[in-house]
């Protein structure tokens, strides 16, 4: 059983909401300054205004002084409703004319060196604690002429920070609000976004769950070019599964088939035999029945090695095999069965080649490819097989041959043979018809290719080619 | 009837020459708790301030009926002395002072003398009357005019300022020294109003010459311009407090109240906790009563005072009030603004105009 890694959706969630929770958190911030700038900047300026404003108002005749303040200086500076203000209007002598006495930490230095530069004044922003809160001043000077002389006056303004305050924080908590509907708005978007990417799994997933287990024809749902792939995977090992699911289904009846049609020569045979009053016939048709129940043993047999065989390939890892060993001992076991029918058998090469393979898995093949070349070869004909090396493309393969002199088996059949079961319409020869099928299987286990050829001037020509691949050797 | 018999005999008056001309009085009255247990001490709050005490009196029972073991100690003074006694005497400051010399008062807040008090009573009151949390309006009163008919002689009653000084010009001499003024170097709602006036109407400057010409009376407080009034010393009496001269409108129906038809000037008393209150909670208390429904409702039935408040009912509800022919009321606003009325410059050239319109030798004004 697969095991599930962490969930797409969970790792998009997750990714989405961290970049969401991080932009969002930058906006805040920046706003946040952005707010507290624009309050002060805009309470700044009017503070600078009203600072104007009175400044406007001071002049100098015969030497005395003349403020009258206007009552827009402290209305522009009531713009802020709830800050204290305090005001000083001093001369060059830091007398003070009129307003507050004490105010604190008048930048004196700097309205001197404007004073003294002759330039126009420019206002000079600060902030001091003054009656225990923390005041925001401006100081501004103005050139007074009259005659010759010429006087200096300094206007002082300041204010409390309530309404700066007030001011930065509604801008924020505009913004907070906004960016957290803002948040959730494109959080929602985008778990719905994902929903949909995600939905064509989904799809894929209800799909199969809804099929019954014998259902195995192609998927058939609409889902995005990614998604594609993974459709096609699936439906590419369905087919396959309902072609081996198939294979199997006939190989089944087959084999069911094979197996009554013997038996029911036998029942009859045996009932024929129980009737029968002459001697000789009984025993010749006792002798049938013995035939026939050598047959179905063989067939039998095969059928068990191949399911053997089967479970084999599940259980039995491969190991270094002695093909040339192999070969030679299948060959000596099968001589006297041969010479029983006239047949001789030829090992021609003397190479030695390791593979790795399963050593009882590869003795039935060949056992099942010599029996066959046997069978099919004439009185007094030659089975040669051969073991030998060929380059192709000057990478060395193994290749083992296999040749009989019998009548060959005609194109048609070729791509039919190895069918379980199969047996050409005009082979008379007693045989399971999976034999070779079995060699085939056990050939394509160890990935070799498995081909048939024919022989000069008649027969038939079993080659099997082994591929190069990690531990395989040779000499010779 | 208990409570005035004790009022009695707590009533106290203490003299204190501040002016060689006019003597601010300064009384003090001691509103006893009403807890009636032998030698019982309880708390005392103290009240400063520029409230006639017959009027703040209703009031100061309702704070006791509520709070029964408190006493209260009221100084009752003019705006100016209260607030230079503020400045100038840091250990004897009050739990809570009250004046209608808006822009004292605020000048006080604004220097850092106020304790703020964000009062649950706050919803009562209109978003303009406080300011700060420091500093409360609780009053809104019509500054007028009050005229003795008897010199109209047919005339109209005048309505507007334009109109009185139509009045002045034609009985010319026969007001020479009978026209009443607040000294507005003494009393600091004399200065305001005045001074607010400027800023209103160019009559203001006419207002002046006329008053000098006629060398008009000045006084520190409005119950001796109104005594001066009934007494026949004056006939013409200017920017009073309405409350007053109302109430002496209706008892002598010979002295006519007007609120002027052009703009009746609106103020607010207000009340403040000092920082350095000896009682903060009563103090509180006290403004939280102020500014309840059931203190307006004392202002605006026992006291004869309008309130703030545009919700409660009574004779001197804002109802009644703009029942009564006026023109547009320009409530003097309770801010920043007011810091203008408290320039040393400003004051200087308000007074030296005032000097001259009012010391100056006849002689030279008939040249």
């Amino acid at each position: 059983m697969a095991k599930a890694t962490t969930s797409i959706r969970r790792q998009l969630i997750l990714m989405v909401a961290t970049v969401l929770i991080v932009i969002n958190a930058v906006a805040l911030w920046s706003v946040h300054i952005y707010a507290n700038r624009a309050a002060k900047e805009s309470y700044d300026r009017l503070l600078y205004g009203s600072a104007l404003q009175m400044a406007e108002n001071i002049n100098i005749l015969d030497s005395q002084y003349f403020i009258d303040l206007p009552v827009s200086a402290f209305e522009t500076l009531a713009l802020s409703a709830s800050d204290r203000a305090f005001y000083s209007i001093m001369n060059g002598q830091y007398q003070v004319l009129t307003g507050y006495k004490d105010l604190p930490n008048i930048p004196f230095t700097q309205l001197l060196q404007q004073s003294s530069e002759k330039e126009k004044f420019i206002p000079i922003y600060y902030e001091a604690m003054y009656r225990d809160e923390m005041v925001r001043f401006v100081a501004l000077g103005k050139r007074l002429l009259e005659g010759d002389s010429v006087n200096d006056v300094f206007i002082i303004v300041g204010q409390t920070l309530d309404a700066r305050r007030a001011a930065a924080t509604e801008i924020s908590q505009m913004a907070l609000q906004f960016v957290t509907l803002f948040f959730f708005i494109t959080l929602l978007l985008l778990l719905f976004v994902i929903w949909r990417v995600l939905q064509p799994l989904q799809t894929i997933k209800q799909a199969i769950t809804e099929r019954s287990s014998q259902e195995l024809s192609p998927l058939d749902a609409n889902v995005p070019s990614e998604i594609a792939p993974l459709l096609k995977s699936i439906n590419y090992f369905m087919a396959q599964l309902d072609s081996t699911l198939n294979r199997l289904k006939r190989f089944t009846a087959e084999a069911a088939h094979q197996i009554r049609t013997p038996l029911a020569g036998l029942n009859s045979q045996a009932q024929n035999a129980i009737d029968e009053t002459d001697e000789m016939l009984r025993q010749k048709q006792l002798q049938h029945i013995l035939e026939s129940s050598n047959l179905l043993t063989n067939t039998v047999n095969q059928l068990l090695s191949r399911a053997t065989l089967t479970h084999r390939y599940q259980s039995h890892p491969f190991s270094p095999v002695s093909l040339d060993y192999v070969i030679k001992e299948t060959c000596r076991d099968l001589v006297v069965w041969a010479l029983e029918r006239e047949v001789e058998i030829e090992y021609v090469g003397d190479i030695k080649a390791t593979i790795n393979g399963d050593e009882f898995a590869l003795k039935q093949m060949l056992q099942n490819i010599i029996e066959n070349a046997i069978k099919y070869s004439p009185k007094s004909g030659v089975v040669e097989v051969e073991l030998m090396i060929v380059f192709e493309q000057s990478v060395p393969l193994i290749v083992l041959q296999i040749r009989d002199q019998g009548v060959g088996v005609s194109d048609q059949d070729k791509e039919h043979i190895f069918e379980y079961f199969y047996r050409s319409p005009d082979n008379f020869a007693s045989g399971s018809g999976i034999g070779l099928s079995i060699a085939k299987d056990v050939a394509e286990h160890h990935d070799a290719r498995f081909h048939l050829k024919d022989n000069q001037p008649t027969g038939l020509i079993v080659e099997v080619i082994f591929p190069q691949r990690k531990g395989l050797s040779y000499e010779g | 009837m208990k409570v005035s018999c004790l009022l009695g005999l707590g009533l106290f008056l203490v003299s204190r020459m501040v002016f060689a001309d006019a003597v601010p009085q300064d009384s003090y009255i001691a509103f006893p708790s009403l807890n009636k247990q032998p030698k019982y001490q309880g708390d005392v709050l103290a009240i400063y301030g520029a409230v006639n005490h017959q009027a703040i009196e209703p009031l100061f029972r309702a704070y006791q009926e509520k709070y029964p073991n408190v006493a209260i100690h009221y100084t009752e003074s003019n705006t100016r002395h209260l607030y230079e006694q503020f400045i100038s005497q840091p250990n004897i400051r009050p739990d809570v002072m009250l004046s209608p010399a808006m822009d004292l008062q605020f000048k006080l807040a604004n220097d850092g003398y106020a304790l703020a008090y964000n009062s649950p009573e706050l919803v009562n009151v209109p978003k303009g009357s406080h300011w700060r949390n420091e500093l409360f309006g609780f009053t809104y009163e019509p500054i007028v005019t009050a005229i003795n008919s008897d010199i109209l002689t047919g005339d109209e009653l005048p309505q507007s300022r334009e109109q009185l000084l139509n009045l002045i010009r034609n009985k010319n001499h026969l007001l020479d020294d009978k026209m009443g003024l607040f000294n507005i170097e003494q009393s600091g709602l004399g200065y305001l109003t005045w001074a607010y006036d400027g800023q209103q109407s160019r009559s203001y400057g006419r207002l002046l010459e006329a008053f000098g010409r006629h060398q008009a009376r000045l006084y520190t407080d409005t119950s001796s311009m109104l005594n001066a009034l009934l007494k026949g010393q004056i006939f013409i009496a200017y920017n009073l407090v309405g409350a007053y001269s109302y109430k002496w409108s209706q008892q002598y129906e010979w002295i006519k109240t007007i609120m002027p038809t052009d703009y009746t000037t609106i103020i607010m008393r207000t009340a403040f906790i000092p920082r350095d209150a000896k009682q903060p909670i009563l103090a509180k208390r006290f403004i939280d009563l102020l500014l309840s429904s059931e203190g307006q409702h004392v202002l605006a039935n026992q006291s004869g005072i309008t309130p703030i408040s545009t919700k409660v009912k009574g004779p001197y509800s804002r109802d009644e009030l703009s029942k009564l022919p006026h023109g547009i009321f320009r409530p003097i606003p309770l801010g920043l603004e007011l810091l203008i009325q408290t320039d040393d410059a400003k004051k200087q050239l308000i007074y030296h105009e005032w000097d001259n319109a009012m010391f100056a030798e006849p002689n030279n004004l008939s040249q």
